[in-house]
């Protein structure tokens, strides 16, 4: 069963890879490609999560904040392009690690766009969150994570990085028109809504970041959820 | 529920018709070719949803690729017809004509992806790939579970709060996102604190000591055959058309004529009814609750 399943998966990938890369090369229609190496970016991760043991409580866990950070963009519908999704996917990283945050996030993208529609977009904005939560969670033993100015950068960086990744999605689709100026008055006409992102985190960050992860590390203590296997006390947050 | 139609045929089936569909949407770069696939798909999701629910989606699809179909010939200038110049800058025919075809070919993957979320709903899709990924699956599908569920709790929340004053919907932007973001924490210990015992529950009957099962079980019976082979059939016929060249506008380096040539239209055609199965199926349906004599 195993064997043949991975060889089935096996075919598939190098079918499409093998598709993707002719299309791109004699036409150039790159979104086949795209959505190949999107896929090809996030497979490590996902591979190790199946391998791996995962306990019932993880799982509920991990499921329960992707689905805090899909709904949470329901309370913030009536202010435009604020949403509190990195700001959730980047505290779970903190407080649970890389691989926590890269799921929370990505199954976060996969599950709000059922409800607000899929699109060649959800790779890309699966592939953004998962990125963000998988940075939060590499980098949350380093000194500039751990100070308040630090933590409140990264969301800042994250919430541009986010609408600088989203643009590729319609960009590959104009191959002949790629220049400077396509680029610049692309990337020009998203600005307000990267520049609201990045400073609605940096307020979320500021506001909330201590109380959510104070939240967060009291239940992985209370249920011994997600922790390292040094044991060792995680980032951050004060125990209360 | 009991659906009729494209959509009760076996989820193996339907995704193959969406995955043909994608690949042939970006293998067909033909304006004509393009836009009778636009309209079809429009119509299958009409039939689908009902037309009200497209006039009312449609707008929202249109704007990305109206904007691919406008920015190619402002930013791209080859091509030897020139029709006109703006901003001393030269609008070409052929710019043009590769900006409505890369369009068009949004356009028709957007429309795919649509009525793909009305056919293959979560579980059938889960049904087809959580042999391949079953963790991920699971994973998945549990969330989806929760947002209903967290949605009326943020509701029940939100109702509670407001008697305090924390609502998102007045005062100053810093109060309401800050407010926003109390009724999510609320949300936060209230949720983990209780699927936490739902995990000990899942453990208790015994997660992880075997395989899943599925919900809902799918069979491929008689009918579901013949159309995955009459689909693989059509699709393979237009694969060949296109790798002889067939069904694609040349734009550069000369621009061929847009007509389709008797060729062109044996591609045209073989797409055509692969695209029009669903339609057929879905339209074959509704006629027969409309017109079937009443018999009980």
């Amino acid at each position: 069963m195993g064997a043949r399943r991975t060889l089935l998966l096996t075919a598939i990938g190098v079918f499409a890879a093998g598709l993707a890369v002719s299309v791109a090369v004699t036409d150039s229609h790159y979104m086949l490609l795209s959505l190949v190496l999107a896929a090809a970016a996030m497979a490590p991760l996902f591979i190790r999560f199946e391998r791996r043991s995962v306990e019932a409580r993880e799982l509920v866990l991990l499921a329960v904040l992707a689905a805090i950070a899909a709904v949470g963009r329901v309370p913030f519908a009536p202010l435009p392009s604020v949403q509190p999704v990195t700001f959730v996917v980047i505290v779970s990283g903190c407080v649970f690690g890389a691989e926590a945050g890269f799921l929370i996030g990505s199954v976060a993208a996969l599950v709000s766009n059922l409800f607000l529609g899929q699109g060649p977009w959800t790779s890309w904005q699966m592939f953004a969150w998962g990125m963000a939560g998988a940075t939060a969670g590499w980098w949350r033993h380093t000194w500039w994570m751990n100070r308040r100015a630090g933590l409140l950068l990264f969301g800042f960086v994250w919430g541009f990085l986010f609408g600088w990744i989203l643009n590729i999605w319609y960009l590959i689709q104009l191959p002949e028109a790629w220049s400077l100026p396509l680029i610049t008055a692309a990337y020009i006409q998203s600005l307000p809504f990267d520049l609201a992102h990045a400073l609605s985190n940096v307020f979320f960050l500021a506001v909330f970041g201590r109380s959510w992860m104070s939240v967060l590390t009291r239940f992985r203590r209370k249920y011994g959820l997600l922790t390292e296997p040094g044991g060792g006390p995680g980032p951050g947050a004060p125990i209360r | 529920m009991m659906r009729g139609g494209f959509a009760s045929l076996h989820p193996s089936v339907s995704f193959a018709y969406y995955a043909g569909v994608l690949l042939l949407c970006m293998l067909l770069l033909h304006p004509v070719l393009l836009a009778v696939a636009s309209v079809l798909l429009a119509v299958l999701l009409a039939l689908l949803g009902g037309w009200r629910r497209l006039a009312r989606q449609l707008p929202g699809m249109l704007a990305v690729p109206l904007a691919v179909t406008l920015m190619n010939p402002l930013f791209s200038h080859r091509g030897r017809h020139i029709l006109f110049y703006l901003f001393d800058q030269p609008i070409t025919l052929e710019a043009i004509l590769y900006g409505a075809t890369m369009g068009l070919s949004l356009l028709a993957i957007l429309l795919a992806f649509a009525s793909y979320q009305q056919v293959v709903t979560t579980d059938r899709f889960l049904y087809l790939f959580g042999a391949a990924a079953p963790r991920l699956a699971l994973l998945t599908l549990m969330t989806v579970r929760f947002v209903p569920l967290f949605r009326r709790r943020l509701h029940e929340i939100t109702a509670v709060q407001k008697q305090k004053g924390i609502s998102v919907s007045e005062g100053v932007l810093r109060k309401r996102m800050k407010d926003g973001m109390l009724l999510l924490r609320v949300l936060l210990t209230w949720s983990l604190e209780e699927a936490l015992q739902t995990a000990d529950s899942m453990k208790a009957r015994g997660y992880g000591s075997s395989r899943r099962s599925s919900y809902t079980i799918y069979r491929m019976d008689g009918r579901d055959r013949l159309i995955l082979t009459l689909l693989a059939g059509l699709a393979a016929a237009t694969g060949i058309c296109r790798a002889m060249g067939l069904g694609v506008l040349t734009v550069y380096p000369r621009l061929e004529p847009i007509t389709l040539s008797v060729a062109d239209g044996a591609c045209l055609g073989a797409f055509t009814c692969f695209l029009i199965i669903p339609i057929i199926l879905e339209g074959g349906d509704k006629l027969a609750w409309q017109f079937s004599p009443p018999t009980m």
